[in-house]
């Protein structure tokens, strides 16, 4: 699903935030990625978004080879991934309803099938009763599940999600990962970036460490 | 494109594919639809700052629109005097009656001539009297100082044809004097073709007015809405679905402006509309000033929306290259 080869990144021609990056990740795996703060766990999920280029090497997701794919191309390759951020990027202009159908308005769904889809994703993340309410009105935890309910919506093959339990206490961020692996059981591709090792170490997913942008360890890899 | 189609889909048959394309057709109208809906609701939610903004595409908008108008009326005038371009020729004195009907079937004869008309002594005498209104003075005098004359509509108005004919005529016995007066229909279609020339700039100096005031209050838009727009994009939207409702409110924008340049110009026409009726009595002429005809109008809005529209597409297209997402 996803394959770097000796991929580098660096940022105004010095500072290097990734270097010699090799590793693969299997259609229907859950990974975990993590290190310290500034490891270069975000800069590896932007380049998989294709938000940028690498400076060096290969990177093909789901088939592309994202280096070579022309920037006409980009909105439709985004399409097939959903991604959770750490701070929501949820609208907080329009209804939850209106946040979780944006991937599928912009993809030109009809409206109708757009609804149900989008009401299935809310009873996925618990949300149901809540679809008419905006994002203000909800808790950090609740923003969190719109934000993967709308990551999920048009049931991408790749699910990203960048420190998606940044804010949350222990048992909500439980909730999340648990979460994360109903999607995973049902065939998704998930790669969650963290650095709350206490609650990876406990699910027991392969886990993928970087330090200063150098791979150093790839754990319960199957 | 493969890039649009999920990978684990297996290639689809022709008949699909045309299922395909008039679904996606649909949700492009679907889109559209919506996005000009919701274009005109902001423009709605904030009515004073957007009808100043069409206030100004509408005060750049009338006065070129204005002098355009002006120089129609002025080529409406041409016309008239280009049809009442006339030669006249004055008699000798001392022709009679008899003679002056010879020169009056001679004249007619000429195959330049398209009509004439006889005006004798008397009779030029009344109208002279009744154009100036000195019925006392000019009843005072003993003999009629007037010749009798010919008025003549040429077939052919163009100057030089007309100057030919005034010498030809000229030398016919009889004819004392040849009168046609040309040097001032000249300078008149000298002027209008400067006006006609100086509207054109005008409206492009305007028009390009328009096109900034449309693109600097889409800029701000833009700017105001510019998380909105990193997030769609984020989730996969093209540079059309993020262009498509500020296109729309640039074009509401002209199309507002239009209207509002078309209302001005109407007033101000009924403003002026009396004193230069009174003006044109004093000249004993029928003038009234033009109005906009309904193609016209067309032609006017159609201009200012695609101007709104365009000053929207050059703001949105230069700021969205410095809009990255993430």
């Amino acid at each position: 699903m996803i394959a770097f080869e000796h991929v580098g990144k660096r940022y105004g021609g010095r500072f290097e935030a990734l270097a010699h990056l090799s590793f693969r990740v299997a259609r229907g795996e859950m990974v975990f990625l993590t290190g310290h703060s500034g490891a270069g766990k975000s800069s590896l999920l932007r380049l998989v978004m294709r938000l940028e280029r690498p400076t060096r090497g290969r990177i093909v997701v789901a088939g592309h080879d994202i280096a070579t794919l022309h920037s006409s191309q980009v909105p439709f390759y985004r399409r097939q991934i959903g991604v959770v951020f750490q701070d929501h990027q949820l609208l907080f202009d329009r209804s939850i309803f209106h946040n979780i159908a944006l991937p599928l308005e912009i993809q030109g769904m009809e409206p109708r099938e757009s609804a149900r889809r989008v009401r299935a994703a809310l009873d996925k993340v618990g949300l149901l009763h809540r679809e008419k309410a905006l994002p203000i009105e909800l808790s950090g935890g609740e923003q969190q599940r719109v934000g993967i309910a709308r990551a999920v919506v048009n049931k991408p093959a790749l699910l990203l999600a960048d420190e998606p339990t940044g804010n949350l206490d222990p048992q909500l961020s439980a909730d999340i990962m648990a979460l994360f692996e109903d999607f995973n059981r049902i065939g998704t591709t998930v790669m969650i970036a963290s650095h709350d090792l206490a609650l990876i170490a406990r699910l027991r997913h392969r886990i993928l460490r970087l330090r200063d942008g150098r791979l150093v360890g790839d754990e319960g890899a199957r | 494109m493969s890039a649009s189609r999920t990978p684990q889909q297996p290639p689809r048959g022709a008949r699909s594919q045309r299922a395909r394309l008039g679904s996606r057709l649909r949700a492009w109208g679907r889109h559209h639809r919506a996005m000009a809906l919701d274009s005109l609701n902001r423009l709605v939610r904030y009515p004073l700052g957007n009808v100043l903004t069409m206030l100004a595409i509408a005060i750049a908008l009338v006065l070129p629109a204005a002098l355009w108008l002006t120089l129609d009326s002025a080529r409406l005038l041409d016309a008239e005097l280009t049809e009442s371009a006339t030669l006249t020729v004055y008699l000798a004195n001392d022709v009679n009656a008899a003679q002056a009907g010879r020169i009056h079937e001679a004249v007619s004869a000429q195959p330049a001539v398209d009509q004439t008309r006889f005006v004798s002594a008397e009779e030029g005498m009344a109208e002279f009297q009744q154009s100036l209104g000195l019925d006392d003075t000019l009843a005072g005098l003993d003999a009629n100082p007037l010749p009798a004359s010919i008025v003549i509509q040429p077939n052919d108005v163009d100057p030089a044809a007309m100057q030919t004919l005034a010498e030809r005529l000229g030398e016919m016995a009889g004819v004392d004097e040849v009168r046609l007066d040309l040097a001032w229909i000249e300078r008149l279609r000298h002027l209008a073709d400067l006006g006609r020339r100086l509207a054109l700039a005008l409206g492009v100096l305007f028009g390009l007015g328009v096109l900034l005031v449309v693109g600097n209050t889409v800029r701000l838009s833009v700017e105001s809405r510019r998380r909105e727009i990193e997030v769609v994009m984020l989730i996969g939207a093209t540079h059309a679905f993020v262009r498509r409702p500020f296109l729309y409110s640039g074009a509401w924008y002209g199309l507002g402006g239009g209207f509002l340049a078309l209302a001005l110009l109407s007033l101000g026409g009924q403003w002026l509309a009396l004193p230069v009726a009174a003006l044109a009595e004093s000249y004993g002429a029928a003038f009234s000033l033009p109005s906009l005809d309904v193609t016209g109008s067309t032609i006017l809005l159609s201009c200012s929306t695609l101007l709104g529209w365009l000053g929207a597409w050059l703001a949105v297209t230069r700021h969205l290259a410095s809009i990255k997402p993430g």
